[in-house]
């Protein structure tokens, strides 16, 4: 799939599409485009280059699990978006550090932006699992369940013959995955 | 695909809501008929979550190298953690 130039205005399902089809490419171009009035933003509010660069990756991250997704809702360009979600993470941060001055910033920005209480973590963590997959494994996996590529993408990009090949191997995957997990599971995660 | 991998797709399409999703009715059915559905689902529930979090891992990494190719590296963060803790 050829990529594109994402443009300055591109509706969601654009987005999504340009993510898709080259995801460096177009965070490059987005990242180019928004980071510097971020950056002047959160400089100007006494914050340091990597507290700018903290909030926005944050903010991107936000963007690209919404397009991805499906559920991002833009009333202006990508662009401004970012600087927007940048902003109120950066307000959320300089009030958290009035409050606690010696803790950095959490791991989830979701949860800054909705304002949510963090959600209780299982005792042992899936992604020491996950980090522990065969390299080609764990690009089938994050490609589908994360980044949510279509399955003829995948099979075109680690060169299954079908659709039918590449889902079939995403759950033999998921199944080794599953496996090394389940040895430490316990009951109480159940519903 | 063998019956393992068909039980991970049955499961994989309720807890994802999949168009080809049980309805909830015939869900629950299959929940008291196969003692190990609901602890299998809960299992599953785990690996998407970890799956997200790796993701979240790995696209951070890229935007990290995306900064760097653009501007340059920022210097080690625990130098900015440090800082940020004692901004003499």
């Amino acid at each position: 799939m050829p990529a594109t130039a994402l443009p300055a205005t591109s509706p969601p399902a654009a987005l999504r599409q340009a993510l898709l089809a080259d995801r460096t490419r177009t965070l490059t171009q987005l990242y180019a485009r928004a980071f510097p009035a971020v950056q002047r933003l959160v400089r100007r509010q006494g914050g340091s280059a990597e507290d700018a660069q903290d909030v926005f990756q944050d903010a991107l991250v936000v963007l690209v699990e919404q397009a991805v997704a499906g559920t991002l809702m833009l009333t202006a360009s990508a662009g401004t978006y970012v600087v927007g979600v940048s902003r109120h993470l950066w307000q959320h941060e300089l009030r958290r550090r009035a409050r606690l001055p010696h803790q950095p910033l959490p791991d989830d920005p979701g949860l800054l932006l909705a304002e949510a209480p963090a959600a209780e973590e299982p005792v042992f963590a899936v992604l020491d699992y996950v980090q522990q997959l065969g390299e080609k494994c764990r690009e089938v996996l994050l490609a589908f369940y994360y980044f949510q590529q279509p399955l003829t993408q995948i099979a075109a990009r680690h060169g299954y013959r079908s659709v039918r090949s590449a889902t079939v191997q995403k759950f033999k995957c998921l199944e080794r995955l599953r496996e090394k997990v389940r040895a430490v599971f316990t009951p109480e995660f159940a519903d | 695909m063998r019956p393992e991998l068909d039980r991970l797709h049955l499961i994989e399409q309720q807890l994802l809501q999949t168009p080809a999703a049980l309805p909830a009715s015939e869900w629950h059915l299959r929940q008291l008929f196969d003692g190990e559905l609901t602890a299998d689902a809960a299992l599953q529930r785990q690996l998407y979550h970890g799956l997200h979090q790796a993701g979240r891992q790995q696209l951070k990494r890229e935007l990290r190298t995306i900064h760097t190719q653009l501007y340059g590296s920022p210097g080690p963060r625990w130098l900015a953690a440090l800082r940020r803790c004692w901004p003499w």
